[in-house]
């Protein structure tokens, strides 16, 4: 699992609504060049030239994420991924990982909510062997017995490693959604159960490809120091041939309204500190108070000068540190399903939760009643621009928005005028998308605090 | 044992697939960023690469004396806490005016202390790169170390290092720099609670004005800058900011291990053992560094290494193994380590011990060899295309006085290696009869698998050592 930064909007800004004197600063434009266009069998194909540097990224993007896996089987989207560097027909197992780093490039996957990807960075003159190793398991996975069990091991590690040996066990994600959410397909464990990755067979695998990892079902991506023409030459040698496949049933993913607070009360068996976690379900990306409530959670929790770090951590000197976002994973564009804003905070002992939790209240009340500063509400745009850059700046993270686009939108030219929906938010949208959403028959609070544990014996 | 998917073999039927992977197309240029080198007067090194992939500035200002060795002896880890107070205020700036500021410039600014140097890591918006200057300069010059704020940093300090000992990351790490380091500055990782609560504001103030000087300091600016428009910037910004006396090092012996040792830190109810096995190797100026590099590449270092194929691939004992060269400016260690569940501790152990031995003791092969060259120089490429990547790699030139040519020169060093090169390496510094090995785990779950390895000495998750 890996953690993307938040991202945000594009050039062009609002600089004329700024009233502190940067409207004589022009911001420069970013231009993307976008190639889009769709094989026969279905797969979609964006490129994308920059020739900044000898660098290409080659990435598919498969329209399934750990919503979509079977019941039984939590964290068998996770497993699949694992299984695709066990081999294809031309490719043993482990290989795709030696070709790509033996010509000088790295490569890795990854499973969120709504889509897994595989990607390798690799020397821009080596771009057709990402495409043929993408292409051959894309065509050909072929997963042994032996390397089933060999990853469900490696993955029943990780999941110690990452959640069931750590303090806290996740439970900013984990148990959040498990409580947040009552549709099971938004809702349960997407590391997984260890006995259920265990319970995974050879035959749950065909499936699961068969259904999925069709090219109607996903979205090839290249970025970088490439010729766009050339570049379509070697996609239709590699991709054309693979055949596509029914569409997959789509996933009943809707959420019953929630109607009142959830608190839970947990104990941790490794923690030294309590920790709190909060989750408020947010509007659907296509709703108009979609760009309003994605500015509140940046001036709400975004970085140290955030109303919530400002409050908790230096006026009232409550907690320690504040995480969490607007999607946990990843960003704005990256999902399709239902979401919560999640805030993840270590309140100093001789505190409780509920003290944490009437000073993040007090902040809120703040903004339904007063609203926010033209101030603030324009510094967070820019803060939105500044890292949108930083997320295209290298050629992995501008595959990534370019597939999410395409996959979820079917449009990555969008990349081009994300900002266009928020930098047309005003202050009043902030304080009524704040009065409407953070309320707390719309939020999920867990406390979890330190088992009382004995103390060790010393001496030296 | 095979079982191909069904549907695939239909695939395969009426289309041709390429069966072996496609060849490289021609070379592309390597665009090696042009690098230009200044000075202030003050005798700050400046040191500015046009790199314009996005509108934006990112920048390292490294304070060269203030390393965890300074006034070590009176003030316990003055460096990292005078870092992480130094933006939360300054003579003209509040905290919350330093935070809101750079929110307006779409801007970072962090300090960290380590064993060599303080550094500042800034960005912003390239639009806005003078105001981004003249915060760091004003962070770097005159911080003020406000009382609530140092009494804020002191209590959360504390609270953190508390949480951090309930994390198996954490006690594996910093009992591993002890284990390695011994009483080498080298071995801090985070002061004690009292060292914490001794700090005043005065002694982070001298502290500041002593080791904080333009004179032993280099900042590297990278991004969409103009190299003359953005020095004239910069030297706007920091030309105020007075000279110092530099501090003579300080040049503790660099330490030596004498005997294989487990180091175990007991974590009742932990169901993996951590597990780091290193030992000392070598400082960043030595000749070997190249060779160790590509060793480590080949041993832990990348995906496709040894220890992965054995301990993951092959036994899935564990997801992460890895191995590290880390090279500081007097010495150096190397460590090879893994998360594994708790019955298969002792055959980990069995596992890299043999690994790392197989390198001491037989050369590796030229296709290991010249996969490594590859991993290490296409990757080295990948790292320059970002600004902070280029910023690091230059910073690494100035920190430890490599030669200026460091980054042209990479490809020909690393392609010049052989495998006797290698195998010399290994021997010498994945010293095995001498090794440490830390374990974080649960002793009684594990003890049996443990100690035929080698002595053990116990330790509480706070450091104290336990009589068993």
């Amino acid at each position: 699992m890996r953690r993307l930064l938040v991202t945000g909007l594009t050039a062009l800004m609002l600089l004329a609504n700024v009233p502190n004197g940067f409207k004589d600063v022009h911001a420069k434009p970013l231009n993307i060049p976008v190639v889009y266009y769709k094989l026969p069998n279905g797969l979609k194909v964006v490129i994308s030239e920059d020739h900044i540097a000898p660098v290409v990224e080659v990435a598919v993007y498969y329209n399934v994420g750990f919503r979509l896996e079977p019941k039984g089987r939590t964290g068998f989207a996770h497993l699949f991924e694992h299984m695709m560097f066990q081999g294809s027909a031309n490719v043993k197992k482990f290989d795709h990982v030696k070709y790509v780093e033996a010509n000088g490039g790295n490569t890795n996957g990854h499973t969120d909510f709504d889509y897994t990807n595989y990607y390798q960075t690799l020397p821009s003159n080596r771009v057709e062997l990402g495409l043929w190793l993408e292409s051959d398991r894309m065509r050909s996975l072929d997963i042994s017995e032996e390397n089933l069990k060999n990853q469900q091991a490696v993955v029943s590690e990780e999941v110690r490693v990452n959640v069931l040996n750590q303090p806290y066990q996740f439970f900013e994600w984990i148990s959040l959604w498990e409580n947040a959410f009552t549709n099971w397909n938004n809702s349960h464990n997407g590391y997984g159960e260890l006995a259920e990755i265990n319970a995974a067979t050879i035959e749950d695998v065909r499936s699961f490809f068969k259904t999925y990892y069709a090219p109607n079902n996903a979205v090839l991506t290249i970025v970088g120091d490439v010729d766009v023409n050339e570049v379509k030459k070697m996609v239709e040698k590699h991709f054309a041939n693979i055949p596509s496949q029914p569409a997959p049933p789509r996933a009943d993913l809707t959420e019953p309204p929630q109607t009142k607070e959830k608190r839970v009360s947990q104990t941790d068996k490794l923690a030294n500190l309590p920790a709190l976690a909060t989750g408020y379900h947010l509007p659907p990306q296509n709703s108009p108070d979609f760009p309003a409530m994605a500015l509140l959670v940046q001036i709400l929790q975004a970085g140290d000068s955030s109303r919530w770090y400002q409050r908790l951590v230096k006026e009232k000197e409550l907690t320690l540190d504040l995480s969490g976002g607007l999607n946990y994973f990843g960003n704005e564009f990256d999902y399709t399903g239902p979401m919560i804003m999640t805030t993840r905070t270590t309140y100093k002992p001789g505190h409780t939760a509920d003290e944490v939790i009437k000073e993040m209240d007090a902040v809120i009340a703040d903004i339904t009643s007063k609203g926010v500063t033209e101030k603030e509400l324009a510094d967070a745009k820019v803060q939105y621009r500044s890292n949108f850059y930083s997320q295209v700046e290298s050629s992995f993270g501008k595959a990534h928005l370019l597939s999410a686009l395409a996959l979820f939108r079917d449009d990555p030219q969008q990349i081009n005028s994300l900002l266009t929906p928020f930098e047309n938010v005003t202050a009043a949208q902030v304080k009524a998308a704040a009065a409407k959403y953070l309320v707390a028959t719309n939020r999920t609070v867990i406390d979890r605090v330190p088992e009382a544990k004995p103390q060790p014996k010393t001496g030296q | 044992m095979k079982t191909l998917l069904a549907i695939l073999l239909l695939a395969t039927v009426s289309f041709a697939q390429q069966k072996t992977p496609p060849g490289p197309g021609a070379a592309r240029p390597l665009n090696l960023p042009k690098i230009t080198e200044k000075k202030l007067a003050n005798g700050l090194t400046v040191v500015l690469a046009p790199l314009p992939n996005v509108p934006k500035v990112s920048a390292i200002l490294t304070l060269r004396s203030a390393t965890t060795a300074s006034d070590r002896d009176a003030h316990p880890g003055i460096a990292q806490i005078a870092a992480s107070v130094a933006n939360e205020g300054t003579d003209t700036r509040t905290s919350k005016q330093i935070k809101e500021e750079l929110r307006s410039i779409g801007g970072t600014l962090g300090l960290g202390s380590d064993a060599d140097s303080t550094t500042m890591n800034a960005s912003s918006l390239s639009e806005f790169s003078t105001r981004l200057f003249e915060l760091m300069s004003d962070v770097a010059q005159h911080p003020s170390f406000p009382e609530t704020e140092v009494k804020l940093a002191q209590e959360n300090t504390i609270q953190q290092i508390r949480a951090g000992r309930a994390d198996a990351n954490f006690l594996v790490n910093e009992r591993f720099q002890k284990a390695v380091f011994g009483n080498h500055p080298y071995s801090f990782v985070v002061p004690d609670e009292k060292s914490i609560s001794a700090l005043t504001r005065n002694d982070l103030r001298a502290f500041v004005t002593k080791y904080y000087i333009p004179n032993a300091a280099h900042l590297i600016v990278v991004g969409d800058i103009d190299v003359a428009k953005t020095f004239a910037e910069i030297e706007k910004a920091f030309s105020g900011w007075k000279s110092g006396i530099v501090p003579p090092e300080e040049n503790p012996a660099v330490p030596t291990r004498d005997k294989r040792q487990i180091y175990f830190v007991n974590r009742p109810g932990s169901i993996q053992s951590a597990i780091y096995i290193g030992n000392v190797s070598i400082p960043r100026k030595n000749k070997d560094y190249f060779a160790i590099r590509t060793a480590n590449t080949i041993y832990g270092g990348s995906f496709y290494s040894r220890l992965t194929k054995n301990i993951r691939e092959t036994r899935g004992y564990t997801y992460s193994p890895f191995s590290s060269s880390n090279t500081l400016a007097k010495s150096g260690s190397f460590v090879a380590g893994a998360f594994v569940r708790n019955e298969v501790t002792g055959p980990t152990l069995l596992e890299i011990f043999y690994e790392l031995d197989r390198m001491r003791v037989l050369p590796v092969t030229d296709e290991e060899l010249n996969a490594a060259k590859e991993f290490s120089t296409g990757n080295f490429s990948i790292e320059l295309a970002s600004q902070f990547g280029l910023a690091g790699r230059i910073n690494t030139i100035y920190t430890y006085d490599l030669d200026k040519n460091f980054i042209n020169d990479f490809r020909p060093k690393i392609e010049g290696l052989t495998t006797a090169d290698i195998q010399r390496v290994a021997a010498k510094y994945f010293d095995t009869y001498h090794a440490a090995i830390v374990i974080v785990g649960d002793w009684e779950k594990v003890k049996d698998q443990v100690t035929p390895f080698g002595d053990v000495t116990m330790y509480d998750a706070e450091g104290n050592v336990i009589t068993r």
